[in-house]
């Protein structure tokens, strides 16, 4: 079995049901795991900011770094190896924050916000979730079955 | 404060501050000391004469044709970028896994670094000097760790049970628990290890700079780059995200959401860049996270 890591600001995309990925660490960042299983084609992406305005250049440079360039180029990623937008199941987590009543540290927060109104809007149904808090989450998908499991810091994996 | 006898003894077995550093950063800051009697004192630790160079070939330090020697590197790096990679290169030894938090030394060290890189950029961000204090109060801010993780460990059940129902921060369990958080416990080595007094208090009070008088912005910028560096998950243990914001650092500081979004963007291409710098302290197996 091969574990693929994705770093922060990184996705990946297979057809191996041998393979199984996996993202560490996620504080205000969300980890999104997609899969279809008629076609065995699944993903993960960790991003780390809500929004690709932010900076045009970084965007194109590293699209895994924002909710809105990253989760379009998962799902395309994951077109062209043959899942169909129709079958795809559609896992989250992380997005956690610090204590914080100023809600300046609270970039978990905008992070979920922006993926909810992404979804929303081009209709995706999350068919699981798993965030906020003030947890870190590790996360992995399953390719031979489709499973997502998050582990938070000094807890055991579960699936989610 | 009191800390017990058991914690005091704990620290004294903490290897002592190589002399080395503290010569190196007592010469950085004369401005009548040479490059040559900066490179001496430098060849007579071998450890961190090994450590320098690599860290040196970092992508950070912007050189543009590899080092092989002190010498060379200092004349290219120049005296501040030089205490920089003394002060790492030294460090490293300190970095060793804690139980209690459960994070590995290389993990740890990541975290130091991070925040030690973003403590550069915020100060580029607000306009203020590029301080060489900040880089060592960033790196060696949690270096209580390495004492309390024993302690955190014994205590754990009970720090557990306060940090769960999110009334109490990591820190302030640690003071119900233990008596003295890591930030503390920090700033009593700082004191043994004879450090400045405004890297002690950066240091001390990490987490609560809102506790000092004195209008110092050094402990704000480390206060604000660690917080950031734990909500982005670089590098923590069991603590993760259970610390509280104090104080209005985006007031004090005129930053905007904006602002420290960009500067988390710019912190991950600095990571990259300071690649071989992290893994001088190696977490075998675990990349990426945020």
């Amino acid at each position: 079995m091969a574990d693929l890591v994705v770093g922060i600001s990184d996705l990946k995309v297979s057809s191996n049901p041998a393979d199984s990925m996996i993202t560490y660490a996620l504080g205000s960042c969300i980890a999104v795991a997609v899969y279809d299983p008629a076609a065995k084609v699944g993903g993960l992406l960790h991003y780390m900011l809500p929004d690709s305005t932010l900076d045009a250049a970084k965007a194109k440079d590293t699209p895994g770094m924002f909710a809105d360039t990253g989760i379009p180029l998962l799902f395309k990623s994951c077109y062209k190896m043959g899942a169909d937008k129709k079958r795809m199941i559609v896992k989250v987590a992380g997005g956690a924050s610090i204590l914080d009543e100023s809600n300046f540290f609270r970039i978990g927060q905008k992070n979920i916000m922006a993926m909810r109104k992404l979804f929303w809007n081009n209709n995706v149904l999350i068919d699981a979730e798993d965030t906020g808090k003030n947890v870190n989450r590790t996360v992995r998908l399953d390719m031979s079955t489709g499973k997502v499991y998050v582990k938070r810091a000094g807890g055991q994996p579960e699936e989610l | 404060m009191k800390i017990n006898k058991r914690i005091l003894k704990s620290i004294k077995t903490l290897p002592p501050f190589p002399v080395t550093i503290q010569k190196v950063m007592t010469l950085a800051g004369d401005p009548d000391s040479s490059l040559t009697e900066l490179a001496a004192v430098i060849r007579l630790d071998q450890a961190i004469t090994a450590n320098i160079l690599r860290i040196c070939n970092s992508a950070y330090f912007g050189l543009r044709r590899p080092v092989d020697n002190v010498n060379d590197a200092i004349m290219h790096m120049g005296k501040k970028n030089v205490l920089r990679a003394v002060v790492a290169a030294g460090l490293t030894r300190y970095f060793r896994s804690t139980k209690g938090y459960d994070v590995k030394g290389g993990d740890l060290w990541e975290h130091a670094v991070a925040v030690a890189l973003m403590s550069q950029i915020c100060a580029a961000r607000i306009s203020r000097p590029d301080d060489p204090r900040l880089f060592t109060a960033g790196v060696l801010h949690d270096i209580g760790k390495m004492v309390m993780g024993e302690f955190v460990h014994e205590a754990w059940q009970k720090i557990q049970e306060l940090t769960e129902s999110q009334k109490y921060s990591f820190l302030e369990a640690e003071e119900e628990v233990i008596g003295v958080n890591h930030a503390e416990l920090g700033g009593e080595i700082a004191l043994i290890w004879k450090f400045p007094d405004e890297i002690l208090k950066a240091i001390a009070f990490h987490h609560r700079p809102d506790l000092l008088a004195d209008g110092d912005a050094v402990p704000w910028i480390v206060y604000l780059s660690n917080q950031v560096c734990h909500v982005m998950g670089i590098g923590v243990g069991t603590d993760a995200l259970a610390y509280r914001a104090v104080g209005d650092v985006a007031g004090r500081f005129g930053l905007k959401q904006r602002d420290l979004e960009d500067m988390m963007a710019q912190l991950h291409k600095s990571l990259q860049d300071a690649r071989e710098l992290v893994s001088i302290v190696s977490a075998p197996g675990k990349k990426g996270r945020g």
